[in-house]
């Protein structure tokens, strides 16, 4: 089976010689469907311009990336947006959600690029926001949900289209540790279901319980490792309130 | 993304900064009140010299001095004024059956006063069938006979504004006026007759065409009516007219109009000052849509964090386009909705002091305007913002 994400020889650079900073030498990585892959790596060690790279936000310098088999370089706007609203689910650090509309509205606005229509639209995004838990915040505006609240509903939004893979860079960075493993935990269960997870962090804890983890450093993978992620989620001592 | 919801969101982000919303529109609402209010003036004024020539009738005709082109190269008259009294009679006393009446008239504009009050007027010379033909009464007191004007009397008839102005409290009927400082009587008030096109109509003094011709001591008068047997018979007497005025004049020192041309020769002259009116007018729309376009930037700017994490949900590049454009589309068609109203709200204040109307096309040229004016200075922002790229745009603070 060729895998899902193929990149070949990518690099990215950024500003012109001799200001040019080197985001990523030459990498090279496979991921296959149904992989749940840590990336994991200090600041500035190129983890988030991977991501974008690997998630059709942003094209390398040089190189090359097969996303299911189709050359990202040959795809047009218009083909690149149709891949991200179908086939990719993103989750954020700070959540991203549209300030002052309800969790509903949030949910359903890759709905809306998908041109399904209005009442489908509403069912979809319900049936997201409950799978989360938050069935009773449907009319909520992210002012009104406490950070882990506010992920989630993120992470619906990034589900509701169905995606076959999801990336998430460091989202639960901006959380406490008790939302951190409710957030972890659902991440566990999708990829269960067999959806293909990429995840940067920078929290070892988080990252073990990926089953593949890549360490980054000076804009390339340093180790690539599978692990066997822990059953359980280590519920974290709660500092303090 | 479907029609619906892109007006529906284009709707919410304005409705989230409602002030700022407000006053970007303003400049799009002041443009708009002044095209209306102005197109409503100048409509009101044609509809009130078509409705003056409409009570003349349509068997008149009129010489003018000069040459009158009427057409898109006319215009007023600009030559020496050659007609004199001494011809109006030759007509009268050469008509033939197709003539009925011959009616010089003379206009001036004089000093009137009475006790230690004065005004600047227009006074007319008329024959005593012009109260009749143009169908003006004395509201008080009366207006002047055949044989008052035989006799060049001193006697006037005065306007309501001279009334109201030289009279105040006083009955004027039987008391004396002061034109040019000779004394005449006053013999009735006429009847109101308002405003037009902010010209006061109440503020004139008509006093016996003999009398006036005797005042001015010139032969000179401003304008001929003659009257035909009816709107057949046109032809004929201009025919005749025609022939006894070349006996005195030569053939660019007198035009012979008949109502029809003189109507749509004054029409245009309109038409030309309601479409600079409302060019000048236009232009503080163009201005408006500037803001439009300012906010619309500062809007895309502030927004940019959303329009990548749009892009990254799948908006196509034309999705954001539509959304921007909708937007300022909206704003800008808002704008011209509320200055229809407060354009038209306008001009019925104004009615009150003179005849205003709103004509239909000048809503829709308002509103079509405005509208063209969202989607042209709406365009470049949105362009702006379909253009980001969605990793850049994610990364703006």
């Amino acid at each position: 089976m060729n895998a899902a994400l193929d990149v070949k020889k990518i690099s990215k650079i950024y500003g012109e010689p001799p200001n040019e900073t080197i985001a990523l030498k030459n990498v090279s990585l496979q991921i296959k469907e149904g992989e749940f892959v840590a990336i994991i790596g200090p600041s500035g060690s190129g983890k988030s311009t991977l991501m974008n790279i690997l998630g059709l936000l942003d094209i390398p310098t040089s190189g090359e990336y097969f996303f299911e088999n189709r050359k990202a370089a040959n795809l047009s706007q218009n083909d690149l947006a149709k891949l991200r609203n179908q086939k990719i689910g993103f989750v954020f650090q700070s959540f991203n959600l549209l300030p002052r509309t309800s969790s509903l509205k949030n949910v359903e606005l890759p709905l809306i690029y998908s041109g399904v229509g209005k009442k489908e639209r509403e069912q979809k995004a319900k049936e997201m926001l409950e799978r989360v838990g938050l069935g009773d915040k449907l009319f909520s505006t992210p002012a009104k949900l406490s950070g882990g609240q506010q992920q989630r509903v993120a992470i619906a939004r990034a589900l509701v289209n169905d995606p076959f893979v999801i990336f998430a860079d460091e989202p639960t960075g901006n959380l406490d540790t008790r939302s951190s493993s409710d957030i972890m935990q659902i991440f566990k269960d999708l990829n269960n279901e067999g959806r293909t997870i990429v995840l940067i962090t920078h929290e070892i804890d988080i990252a073990k319980l990926a089953s593949r983890i890549l360490t980054m450093r000076d804009g390339q993978i340093v180790s690539d490792v599978k692990n066997r992620p822990k059953k359980q989620i280590i519920k974290s001592k709660r500092k303090g309130v | 993304m479907d029609f619906s919801e892109v007006v529906r969101s284009a709707i919410e982000a304005i409705k989230i900064n409602k002030l700022r919303s407000a006053l970007t529109a303003l400049g799009v609402i002041i443009g708009v009140a002044a095209i209306i209010l102005l197109i409503s003036i100048s409509a009101g004024l044609q509809k009130y010299i078509s409705g003056q020539f409409e009570k003349l009738g349509t068997n008149s005709i009129f010489i003018l001095p000069g040459k009158f082109r009427p057409g898109p190269q006319g215009g007023p008259p600009r030559a020496v004024n050659k007609l004199t009294f001494k011809i109006a009679e030759r007509i009268e006393k050469q008509k033939n059956e197709a003539i009925i009446d011959v009616s010089p008239f003379v206009e001036i504009d004089v000093t009137v006063s009475y006790k230690n009050k004065s005004k600047i007027t227009t006074l007319a010379g008329v024959k005593p069938t012009y109260f009749v033909l143009s169908d003006i009464g004395a509201q008080t007191g009366r207006t002047f006979t055949d044989r008052e004007n035989q006799v060049e009397a001193k006697m006037a008839v005065v306007g309501q504004t001279i009334a109201k102005d030289l009279y105040q409290q006083e009955n004027p009927v039987g008391k004396v006026i002061l034109i040019s400082k000779k004394s005449y009587r006053v013999l009735g008030v006429l009847e109101p007759q308002g405003r037009a096109g902010g010209i006061d109509i109440d503020n004139q003094v008509l006093i016996p065409l003999n009398s006036a011709r005797k005042l001015t001591g010139t032969d000179q008068v401003n304008s001929i009516l003659v009257r035909t047997s009816s709107a057949e018979t046109i032809p004929q007497a201009k025919e005749r007219v025609e022939k006894i005025l070349k006996q005195s004049l030569s053939e660019d020192e007198f035009s012979i109009l008949t109502q029809e041309q003189l109507l749509s020769s004054i029409l245009q002259i309109i038409g030309v000052l309601t479409v600079a009116l409302g060019g000048i007018a236009a232009i503080s729309l163009i201005v408006g849509g500037v803001g439009i376009s300012n906010i619309m930037l500062v809007s895309v700017t502030e927004r940019t964090r959303e329009i990548g994490l749009r892009k990254a949900l799948g908006a196509r590049p034309r999705d954001i386009l539509s959304q921007f454009l909708t937007e300022a589309v909206i704003l800008s068609f808002l704008g011209g909705a509320i200055g229809v109203l407060i354009g038209y709200l306008g001009s019925l204040v104004l009615s009150n002091f003179l005849q205003t109307f709103v004509p239909f096309w000048a809503v829709a040229l308002g509103l079509g305007f405005s509208t063209v004016v969202g989607v042209i200075f709406g365009v470049a922002p949105a362009l702006r913002a379909a253009r980001l790229q969605p990793v850049e745009a994610l990364r703006h603070e």
